[in-house]
C-alpha cells in the first residue's frame, strides 16, 4: 500500500497544476509575468534528494512517467516535460552523490534544478517553433518568476514530505535491487 | 567505467532520437489523437473535474468577497442599464418575430447563424503559458467534434483542437497562429460594403488579435467598431462576436492593413463556456483540404 503514495501524490499535483492558475488573481496571469507552476518537478527533486539512493533511480523513471502524462493532458506535444524532467532529474540525482541530503542542498538543487528545466523547455519550444520569445524577455518574464515561485513551493512543502520520504526510502529500498 | 560512459552517452541519444520523434509524430496529429491518449485524457479529466469542484469553490468564495466591495456603486449602474433594456428587449422580440415570418415567407429553412450550443465547463488550464489550452468535460459522445467554436456570453474564447470521448481541448484565442485562421467581418449596414478579413493571431504586447483585412470598405475603420464571426469560413456560425477594434496599422510590407482587437471575452477567468455545433451542414470536402495544405 505504501508504496502507492507517491505515484498517487504525483499524480495529484499532475491535476493540481490544471487548477493552480485558477488560484492565482488575474492580475498576476494578466502581467507581463509568466509563471510556469513545475510542482511535480519539485516532488521529484525532494524524491532524488531524500528517498533514492545512490544507486536507484526511481526518481528518474517517475520523471519520465509523469513528464509524459503533462505532456498529452496540458500541451499536446509529447516528449518535452518527459525528456527535460528525466534528464534533469538524472543530472540532480548525480549531484546529490557528491553533496549530502539536507535541507540546504535540497534548496541548491531545487534552483538549479527549475532553472535548467525551465531553460530547456524554452530551447525545445523555440526549436520546434511554439514560442518566438526573446532572449532577454523569457530571462526576466519568465525564467526568475517561474524559479521564484516554484522554490516557494518547495519551501512551503518542506515540513510535510522530507522526512517522511528519507523513511519510506529506507524502508523500500533496503535490499531491493538497483533499477 | 569507460564502458559506462558510453552507456550513457548511448541512452542521452537513443532519448533525444525519440524526443524529436514524438514531437514530430505529435505535432502533426495534434487534432487526431490517438487512442491510449484519448484515454488517458479522458481518465484524468475525470479526476479534474473532481479536483476543480472544490478548488472552484474557494476560488468564488475569494471573488465573492472581492465583489461585495463595489456592489453598491454597480447597482446604481445596473439599475441605470435596466431601464433601458426593457425596451430593446421588446424590440429584439418584434424583430425576432418579423424574421421568422419573412424566412417561412421565403422558405428559408435555416441559416449560417443557427447554431445547437453544447454547455460545458472548464475543467483545467494548461500550466503551460505558451500553449493556450484549456480542457472542458465534453466530449465526442456529447457531439463536440474538431475545430468547433467555444464561446462565451461574451464573445469568441477559441476553438476545439481535439476531442476525446468525454473531455477535449479548446485552443484559445490567445494562442492562434496562422494555421488557425477565423474569418471574420466588420458589418456596415446596407448601402456599403462589409469589411471581410480574417483573425491571424494573437499579440502579447498589446494583448490584442491581429485582424487582417482582406477586403476594405469605402468608409475608413473606427474604434470601437465590432468584429464577428463570418460564415465564409465553412465552420463556425456567423454573428460571433469577436472583439472590437483598438486601433488599425498597416502590416510589415504595406500592402494590407491589420486591425488591432481586443478579444470581447475574458480569456483569463473562463468558468462555464458553450460549444457551438452549427446547424448547417458544414462542407465537410472543403474543410479536409484545408487540413492538408
Amino acid at each position: 500500500m505504501k508504496r502507492l503514495y507517491i505515484p498517487l501524490i504525483l499524480f495529484l499535483l499532475t491535476i493540481l497544476e490544471g487548477v493552480a492558475l485558477d488560484l492565482l488573481p488575474s492580475e498576476l496571469i494578466m502581467s507581463d509575468m509568466l509563471m510556469v507552476p513545475h510542482w511535480v518537478f519539485a516532488f521529484l527533486v525532494y524524491m532524488a534528494v531524500f528517498y533514492d539512493n545512490d544507486n536507484t533511480y526511481h526518481s528518474v523513471v517517475y520523471a519520465l512517467l509523469f513528464g509524459l502524462l503533462i505532456d498529452i493532458v496540458y500541451t499536446g506535444i509529447l516528449g518535452i516535460y518527459m525528456f527535460t524532467y528525466a534528464l534533469i532529474i538524472y543530472i540532480i540525482h548525480g549531484l546529490k552523490k557528491m553533496l549530502q541530503g539536507n535541507f540546504y542542498v535540497l534548496l541548491l538543487l531545487g534552483a538549479v534544478g527549475f532553472i535548467l528545466v525551465d531553460l530547456s523547455i524554452y530551447v525545445i519550444y523555440m526549436v520546434v517553433g511554439l514560442t518566438d520569445m526573446v532572449w532577454e524577455n523569457y530571462l526576466t518574464g519568465r525564467l526568475l518568476p517561474t524559479g521564484a515561485s516554484n522554490l516557494v513551493f518547495l519551501l512551503i512543502v518542506y515540513p510535510f514530505i522530507a522526512k517522511r520520504l528519507a523513511r519510506w526510502g529506507r524502508e523500500q529500498l533496503t535490499g531491493s535491487s538497483t533499477l | 567505467m569507460q564502458f559506462f560512459r558510453n552507456k550513457r552517452l548511448f541512452i542521452l541519444l537513443i532519448g533525444f532520437i525519440v524526443l524529436v520523434a514524438l514531437i514530430g509524430y505529435s505535432l502533426n496529429n495534434r487534432e487526431n489523437l490517438s487512442t491510449p491518449v484519448k484515454f488517458i485524457n479522458d481518465a484524468v479529466g475525470w479526476t479534474q473535474e473532481v479536483i476543480h469542484t472544490p478548488v472552484k469553490f474557494i476560488t468564488n468564495i475569494v471573488s465573492n468577497i472581492n465583489d461585495f466591495k463595489n456592489t453598491y456603486e454597480e447597482n446604481q449602474l445596473l439599475k441605470e442599464q435596466l431601464s433601458q433594456y426593457q425596451t430593446l428587449t421588446y424590440e429584439v422580440q418584434e424583430i425576432k418575430k418579423e424574421n421568422e415570418e419573412l424566412m417561412a415567407l421565403l422558405e428559408i429553412e435555416d441559416s449560417a447563424r443557427d447554431y445547437n450550443p453544447i454547455q460545458a465547463t472548464v475543467i483545467s488550464r494548461s500550466p503551460e503559458r505558451w500553449v493556450e489550452q484549456v480542457t472542458i468535460n465534453k466530449g465526442r459522445q456529447d457531439g463536440v467534434a474538431n475545430n468547433m467554436v467555444v464561446i462565451t456570453a461574451e464573445g469568441m474564447v477559441g476553438k476545439i483542437q481535439s476531442a476525446s470521448e468525454f473531455t477535449s481541448t479548446v485552443q484559445l484565442l490567445t494562442g492562434f497562429d496562422q494555421f488557425n485562421r477565423i474569418s471574420a467581418t466588420i458589418s456596415r449596414g446596407d448601402d456599403e460594403k462589409n469589411i471581410f478579413g480574417m483573425i491571424e493571431g494573437f499579440e502579447e504586447e498589446t494583448n490584442s488579435l491581429l485582424f487582417r483585412i482582406i477586403e476594405e470598405s469605402d468608409k475608413n475603420l473606427e474604434e470601437g467598431e465590432l468584429v464577428v464571426s463570418s460564415e465564409l469560413g465553412g465552420e463556425f456560425p456567423a454573428g460571433l462576436p469577436i472583439g472590437k477594434v483598438k486601433e488599425v496599422v498597416s502590416d510589415q510590407y504595406g500592402l494590407t492593413r491589420i486591425a488591432m482587437v481586443e478579444p470581447a471575452a475574458d480569456l483569463y477567468e473562463l468558468g462555464h463556456v458553450i460549444v457551438v455545433d452549427r446547424a448547417l451542414e458544414s462542407a465537410e470536402g472543403s474543410n479536409d483540404e484545408e487540413e492538408v495544405e
